[in-house]
């Protein structure tokens, strides 16, 4: 990326956090002759009393709406002050207290008929035909109001909102969250901010390709300063792990308890399974699909890594709420397994896959390479992996390994298959592979960007080579501008993120301006349908009415917009 | 439910009001509801309608129930539920929400924990520790001693797990800034070095940074790429300060054509990333993951967390038992409410923390009649069981099939009687159909006058006005009555249980299998009351200087009311 392209794009950036960062060099410098400027409304605010108002205006609290969690917190602090689950217990009626009675907390609950694996504890889910909009609204509306009263516990001022949403979102769905914040909650003002941005934010970075995954579904989003570009998603996500964790403990549990009627693992305790032990397998060194370098590596690491550990580690997991209360012992490799069913399918061909199920390193190969060569080129080398399951032990490195392996296999490719062609193809291929490994053993100490071999290549290797000397020439003559480290490009390469709440908090405690900023009184005028802005807007006209830390209120807009879930 | 039976649940009528003309799917839907006509206690809304009486205020301006979610709250004051220290708000402001003194609780069973001394002579000298009294968990687990026995949560802060010093916001900073200059010369040294190697040296020493390292990182790197973006500006955010001079120079560059302002600004530079770990970047470290299967693998089950530590945990991303830390007690607020209509104050407390005492309190439970239900189990016929009368009804084992009585007894806390209609679906919404016959549902409830009338006129029979007759079950004629309390017989023959997989079959959608609480009977009740209400009463102020005192207004209630009779035994 070079440096000019860099701020061509970021000054018509449309909901970026940078787009939006007030560059008041451009207000300075509008009046041409003496007079009066013609600033907007804002601004004459700004001239006018600085009273107790202007600073209070300012203040947020952030709140995370994902599936299965909402965090809210203030700007500014690391954590969410809460993070709450949308419980079944949490959803009682009032004066329900069985969830302290012991004889009921013994008991495993069972789930209830013609509910999918976990409904229950979901909030909303995307497909609204199965979903009650006034639950989902009652569900939110008790939750928010515990945020506020038992974890806020804040004065009576109004605070506008931050909201993290996904990027996508049913406007059912999304006016009746915002009918809530609006409603019972007084919000003045909503700013919706896209989760994605948000990791790539907490990332400390400005083009990251995103793999949130969530609960229902993996996201991946290539964010290009800031900006969502591309973005695919499946369903192996928390729910498919969840389920297959629950069929690996039924089948432990059947084993050496014997089966009892009616006693299937709950939902809780898959759960609580997957967030305590559950983990990942490293990937494999041979992976029996790998076409193109059968026995290449060699045989004895091989051995190493399948030797059987004596005694073989397992882990007693406690199940008080069976009948009988029990404890299984497992082994420690059972408990990759779910991970490895369902995130990454490695027993199942790539071409049994349906459209909406890809493994995760399948699905991030296939948003890398439908992306622009030099957009491409940021992204995979700002993998960030963020979402409630990337916190398992070894996800992250298995993945980035996958990706890596896949990478260097097919290349940048997009033909999967070159039919009759297919075995000139393959010549080229492993003569590459052969080239790199070459490499690999002549010595490391290359920087990683040279691993681009100069030899025969696939057509959609070359721009990128190109690239790379433009970049060194850039970077000769920008020594003063970013740092080498913020370029670096190519390469398979994960960036740890704090998560889309953190980076929340980080855009609230700037106070930059989001592009998606809903008014109160609008909204409750016209509701969503009042957004009649484009949604390709810019900040950048807008910019001279505002200044930093001045908040004319959402209202001096004449129109507003829904920015990516138009 | 899971109050004991038999109880009886309000329903709130904001619901109704709260969703009507929203969306096309929810009126379509409401439409349907509304042919039906009838509450369903079943309905997974109901959850949130329903409220036990005692749970509900009600708002003497617009004369109607107000529910938890009809409410808006203030809060008057901040305190510590531990103790009962009331924290002012700016320092709720500045500290959070969570007590700063030497409250805490156990991060593993949530209850207090207690500052022992451990030191060896006895006397209670350093070191302190905090300790659970109920799991015995202690910060010795997590190796933190304090140096004093006061002011835990100052000295918790400075301490991290396994005892070394957490450094605060402020030397986090200036570490920050050492090290960035420190990484600037180098680099300024020794060009071709890329910084990205020697960070990682430096980092290796301390591990990986931590969350609040990260975060704080970060945001420090925001600040001041938003700096350099906007410094240049007169209008930078800092100058916007009035009693600044910089406003008045600001002001003068408005205005003047010559100056700085004339001649090209330099374009600003872009914004960059964060480009090493002093800046919030951190790479992927396939050894954190490694480090944590080994340990998994070593330690098992019981070194880990549960989901609901990890949640109450201040960071939410710790993984193992040594990684938790006490949890400082959240404050509890007094609230004063109004309603969100009107906003009419409905509750005040004072503000003392330790009163329990209201200034103002508007209780449902003063304002609107109280219904509850109750066995006629002593001439209940029950064929082929010699139990004896004198046992108590068992209200968790409803006979299916076999007629019951109960009374509905309805007491009215207003000055005024009362005429009630009852109204209920002759047969309960739900898979267990149970059949249901209020035998008077029309009558009249006396006033709520002093009590000692009551005592002295009836002294014989306990507070029944019909006591020339003996109470007989009859298809309109009540039950009993007394000063201001009515009850009326109701006939309920609980459904059988496992007569729902037969609804499947003719109604689909219906029926199905039992799940947990299908086998409880609640009937949903429709009441409506009817009184004339002293209108200066109310309206004082008005009223009074009319002279109109005396005159009478007719006043409604209707609302929606659940009442849970029994679990319905199994055959």
């Amino acid at each position: 990326m070079s440096a000019s392209g860099e701020r061509k794009v970021s000054a018509s950036l449309g909901r970026s956090v940078r787009g939006t960062t007030p560059r008041l060099a451009d207000l300075a410098s509008t009046p041409e002759t003496p007079r009066t400027p013609t600033l907007g409304r804002s601004v004459s605010s700004l001239f006018g009393s600085p009273g107790g108002s202007f600073r209070t205006e300012d203040e947020y609290v952030v709140i995370e709406v994902g599936s299965r969690y909402l965090r809210g917190g203030f700007p500014g602090e690391s954590t969410p002050r809460c993070t709450l689950p949308y419980d079944p217990e949490n959803q009682r009626r009032v004066g329900d207290y069985r969830q302290w009675d012991p004889d009921y907390a013994q008991k495993r609950r069972r789930p209830k008929k013609g509910q999918e694996w976990g409904q229950e504890y979901e909030l909303y889910r995307m497909d609204l035909t199965k979903v009650d909009l006034r639950v989902v609204e009652d569900k939110f509306e008790r939750m928010m109001r515990e945020v506020y009263n038992k974890y806020f516990v804040l004065d009576t001022k109004p605070r506008r909102i931050l909201l993290a949403l996904p990027p996508k979102m049913p406007h059912p769905l999304m006016s009746t969250l915002l009918d809530v914040l609006f409603g019972s909650f007084q919000a003045p003002s909503i700013t919706l901010m896209s989760s994605p941005i948000l990791s790539t934010v907490a990332a400390g970075l400005r083009s990251a390709l995103v793999v949130d995954i969530g609960w229902a579904e993996t996201l991946v989003t290539a964010v290009y300063e800031f900006r969502e570009v591309h973005e695919q998603r499946t369903v192996r996500a928390g729910r498919l792990l969840s389920e297959e964790m629950a069929k690996v403990l039924n089948a432990a549990q059947v084993e050496q308890l014997g089966y009892v009627e009616d006693d299937d693992t709950s939902f809780e305790e898959a759960e609580e399974v997957l967030s305590r032990v559950a983990w990942c397998k490293p990937k494999p060194r041979s992976n029996r699909r790998t076409l193109y370098f059968p026995a290449r590596t060699s045989p004895i690491l091989e051995e190493f890594e399948d030797a059987v550990e004596t005694p073989e580690p397992t882990v007693t997991i406690p199940f008080p709420k069976a009948s009988p209360p029990a404890e299984v012992t497992i082994p420690f490799a059972t408990l990759a397994k779910p991970a490895e069913a369902a995130l990454f399918a490695t027993e199942t061909a790539l071409s049994e896959f349906d459209d909406h199920e890809l493994p995760l390193h399948h699905l991030i190969y296939r948003a890398l390479l439908s992306l622009p060569v030099d957009v491409r080129r940021v992204c995979m080398s700002r993998i960030v992996i963020t979402g409630g399951v990337s916190a398992m032990p070894g996800l992250k490195s298995r993945i980035l390994a996958e990706l890596e392996a896949l990478v260097q296999t097919k290349g940048w490719d997009p033909v999967r298959n070159y039919g009759t062609a297919s075995a000139r193809h393959e010549q080229i291929l492993r003569q590459k592979m052969e080239a790199l490994e070459l490499r690999k053993q002549e010595g490391e100490d290359k920087v990683p960007e040279s691993l681009d071999p100069d030899n025969p290549l696939p057509a959609a290797h070359r721009p990128q080579d190109v690239w790379h000397h433009e970049a060194g020439v850039e970077r000769e003559k920008t020594r003063a501008g970013p740092p080498p480290e913020s370029l670096v490009g190519g390469v398979v390469r994960g960036v740890e993120t704090l998560g889309p709440w953190a980076g929340a908090s980080l855009v609230a405690q700037q106070r930059i301006r989001g592009i998606v900023e809903i008014d109160r009184e609008r909204y409750l005028q016209h509701g969503l349908q009042g957004a009649s802005k484009d949604k390709e807007v810019s900040v950048v006209p807008q910019r001279q009415s505002m200044g930093p830390g001045v908040r004319g209120g959402a209202g001096d807009r004449a129109s507003w917009t829904l920015g990516v879930w138009a | 439910m899971a109050q004991a039976f038999p109880y009886t649940y309000y329903a709130c009528n904001c619901f109704d009001s709260n969703t009507s003309g929203k969306r096309a799917a929810a009126v379509l839907q409401e439409a349907a509801d509304e042919d039906e006509g009838t509450f369903d206690p079943r309905s997974p809304r109901a959850n949130y309608q329903l409220y036990p009486l005692e749970h509900l205020l009600y708002c003497e301006d617009c004369q109607q129930i107000r529910c938890p979610r009809c409410q808006i709250e203030e809060t008057l004051n901040w305190y510590c539920p531990s103790c009962l220290f009331e924290v002012p708000s700016s320092v709720v402001k500045s500290d959070g929400n969570r007590c700063n003194r030497s409250c805490f609780s156990c991060p593993l069973c949530t209850s207090p924990m207690q500052t022992f001394s451990l030191d060896p002579t006895g006397e209670s000298g350093p070191p302190f520790i905090l300790e659970c009294q109920y799991c015995r968990w202690s910060t010795v687990e997590i190796g933190i001693e304090f140096e004093k026995g006061q002011g835990i949560s100052a000295q918790l802060a400075r301490i991290g797990n396994g005892g070394k010093p957490l450094p605060s916001h402020k030397e986090r900073d200036k570490e920050r800034e050492r090290r960035k200059e420190l990484e600037a010369r180098k680099r300024d040294g020794r060009e071709l070095f890329s910084p990205s190697t020697e960070t990682t040296h430096t980092d290796k020493d301390e591990g990986p940074p931590s969350h609040d390292d990260l975060f704080a990182s970060l945001s420090a790197f925001y600040k001041s790429q938003v700096e350099s973006q906007t410094s240049a500006s007169p209008f930078s955010s800092h100058d916007i300060n009035f009693s600044s001079p910089s406003a008045y120079s600001r002001i003068m560059n408005l205005y003047s054509t010559s100056g700085p302002k004339k001649k090209q600004r330099p374009k600003p530079t872009a914004m960059r990333e964060a480009a090493s770990a002093l800046e919030g970047l951190t790479l992927h470290d396939p050894s954190a993951d490694t480090a944590a299967i080994e340990r998994l693998k070593r330690d098992g089950w019981a070194s880990t967390i549960s989901p609901a530590q990890k949640r109450a945990q201040p960071n939410p991303s710790v993984r193992f038992t040594s990684d938790l830390r006490p949890l400082a007690t959240l404050l509890c607020t007094k609230r004063s409410k109004r309603c969100r209509s009107c906003r009419q104050i409905l509750t005040k407390p004072e503000a003392k923390i330790t009163s329990t005492r209201y200034k103002i309190k508007l209780l449902a439970l003063n304002h609107i009649p109280r219904l509850s239900i109750r066995a006629l189990a002593s001439d209940t016929p029950v064929p082929g069981s010699s139990r004896p009368p004198a046992k108590v009804f068992d209200y968790n084992a409803l006979k299916p099939g076999i007629p019951t009585h109960f009374l509905f007894h309805m007491s009215n806390p207003l000055f005024d009687p009362i005429k009630v209609t009852l109204a209920t679906p002759s047969t309960t919404p739900g898979k267990v159909q149970s059949r249901v016959t209020i035998l008077c549902p029309q009558f009249d409830v006396g006033a709520n006058t002093d009590i000692w009338d009551d005592a002295l006129n009836m002294p014989a029979k306990r507070g029944s006005l019909l006591s020339d007759q003996a109470p007989q079950i009859e298809a309109g004629k009540i039950w009993d009555r007394g000063r201001n309390w009515t009850s009326v017989a109701v006939e309920i023959v609980p459904g059988f249980l496992d007569e729902s997989a037969r609804v499947e079959a003719e109604t689909p959608g219906r029926g199905g299998p039992l799940e947990e609480d299908d086998d409880v009977l609640e009937i949903p009740v429709f009441v409506r009351i009817e009184y004339e209400a002293d209108t200066g009463a109310d309206e004082r102020g008005l009223v009074d200087s009319k002279g109109g005192k005396g005159e009478k207004e007719k006043r409604e209630e209707a609302f929606w009311t659940v009442v849970g009779v029994g679990r319905i035994k199994g055959s």
